[in-house]
């Protein structure tokens, strides 16, 4: 396999872990990003996603697509069927929608003009979901989102998490995900990025 | 101001791990070493400034991210990975606060000593931590003004200066506010008891969400 993507993008890093996880290599490309996070300049085979999966003959564009290749590959633990795979689709919808300010607004005040405040809010209640379902969860002894296992619903979240400081947005009113993001740090294959430390 | 303040349930700091949090404005590093004891101290490495809890911890100490400073319980610097060799001076340190661990929280002393209040004796369970963004006159309001679950009116009783006992329908709870800082408050909610079922935890912990929704709903005074 080979991944078309930059090592400060975040929707790179994602699909960088799924497949470090699942114990998967890939060659990976390095493609220059413009502020809006396309492709720009000359890259090695033209993609025009950040990031951009090959496999074999297939080329999967966007990060959503390629996590669920990944994690079809990796098998049922981080693609689970019945009650947990409804789970893991229902926070995949909330990674990609509900995450979109954070990502957004991560994306500006790296390589824009600063973050906007209302999408530093909506990133910030975003949070707040995940860490209220992290708390209930936690009762029942269930530390990742679908269950007592990782899934790829979980590596599709964490990076927005993590980077959150990037524009400013703490994590001390999130106790119960920055434990998840603890523990999901400590799992073997885990890796890290500029802003994700890999030790715990 | 005196007496004891909460920063955090007990069950949110693992050992060996640390936290950022503020108290009154201020920044503070939260962390447990590996034994699990607390340390409150200033969120700010004497060598260029860096957020210690951006750090590490390893053993009995913790490390600061930028370039390895290591300091000892005491705030005492002990390494400096440069300088290896190097007898630190006694005088690089960072700022301690004093802090204890009763009831399932973890507290500290905004000024002065660290004087616990009075709390019912016996084990607890950590329900969860809400951070509401009101001061604490209107959270405390927010508080008396929401129903328990099963729709009964809440009893309080005043414990501290920022502790009170709530009575939720059949559920005693220890509620501690942390002054976060201007028009910002958490409060961390403990159930008096042990063995309690998830299903009456998700309970408590979703009258917490709805009082973070009814505070906030509120107009801010």
């Amino acid at each position: 396999m080979r991944l078309y993507d930059n090592e400060l993008d975040e929707d790179g890093y994602r699909v960088r872990l799924m497949l470090a996880m699942a114990g998967l290599s890939c060659e990976r490309i390095a493609v220059d990003q413009g502020a809006g996070g396309s492709p720009v300049g000359p890259v090695s085979g033209p993609v025009d996603a950040v990031p951009t999966l090959e496999d074999g003959r297939r080329r999967i564009a966007g990060a959503p697509s390629a996590l669920l290749h990944v994690a079809a590959i990796a098998g049922a633990p981080w693609l689970p069927d019945g009650p947990a795979g409804e789970r893991v689709a229902r926070w995949l919808d909330f990674a990609a929608d509900a995450l979109a300010p954070a990502r957004k607004a991560r994306r500006d005040a790296l390589f824009g003009l600063g973050a906007r405040p209302a999408d530093v809010a909506a990133a910030r209640q975003a949070f707040r979901r995940l860490d209220d379902w992290l708390t209930v969860a936690g009762y029942a002894g269930e530390g990742f989102v679908a269950g007592p296992s990782p899934t790829v619903a979980d590596v599709a979240l964490l990076p927005s998490f993590a980077l959150s400081r990037d524009y400013g947005l703490e994590h001390d009113e999130f106790p119960a995900a920055r434990r998840w993001f603890r523990r999901l740090r400590a799992l073997s294959g885990f890796i890290a990025m500029p802003g994700i430390p890999d030790y715990h | 101001m005196s007496g004891a303040v909460a920063l955090s349930l007990a069950a949110s700091l693992e050992p060996g791990s640390v936290t950022g949090t503020h108290l009154l404005g201020r920044e503070l590093a939260l962390w447990r070493d590996a034994d699990g004891a607390p340390h409150v101290w200033e969120d700010r490495c004497p060598h260029r400034g860096m957020r210690m809890s951006l750090g590490f911890v390893r053993g009995s100490a913790i490390a600061c991210l930028y370039h390895g400073w290591r300091y000892r319980a005491d705030g005492r610097c002990e390494h400096i990975p440069a300088h290896p060799d190097l007898a630190v001076p006694d005088t690089i340190r960072v700022p301690v606060f004093p802090v204890v661990e009763a009831a399932g929280i973890i507290w500290t002393a905004a000024e002065g000593d660290l004087v616990l209040p009075g709390l019912p004796a016996g084990p607890v369970t950590a329900v969860r931590s809400v951070t509401v963004d009101r001061g604490e006159d209107d959270l405390w309001a927010a508080v008396a003004a929401l129903p328990a679950p099963d729709g009964s009116p809440v009893a309080i009783e005043a414990a501290g200066d920022r502790v009170r006992l709530l009575t939720l329908g059949g559920d005693r709870l220890i509620a501690a506010l942390q002054p976060v800082e201007t028009g910002r408050s958490a409060l961390h909610l403990v159930l008096v008891g042990e063995d309690a079922a998830p299903e009456r935890l998700e309970r408590l912990a979703g009258w917490a969400v709805a009082l973070r929704a009814s505070a906030e709903g509120g107009e801010a005074r």
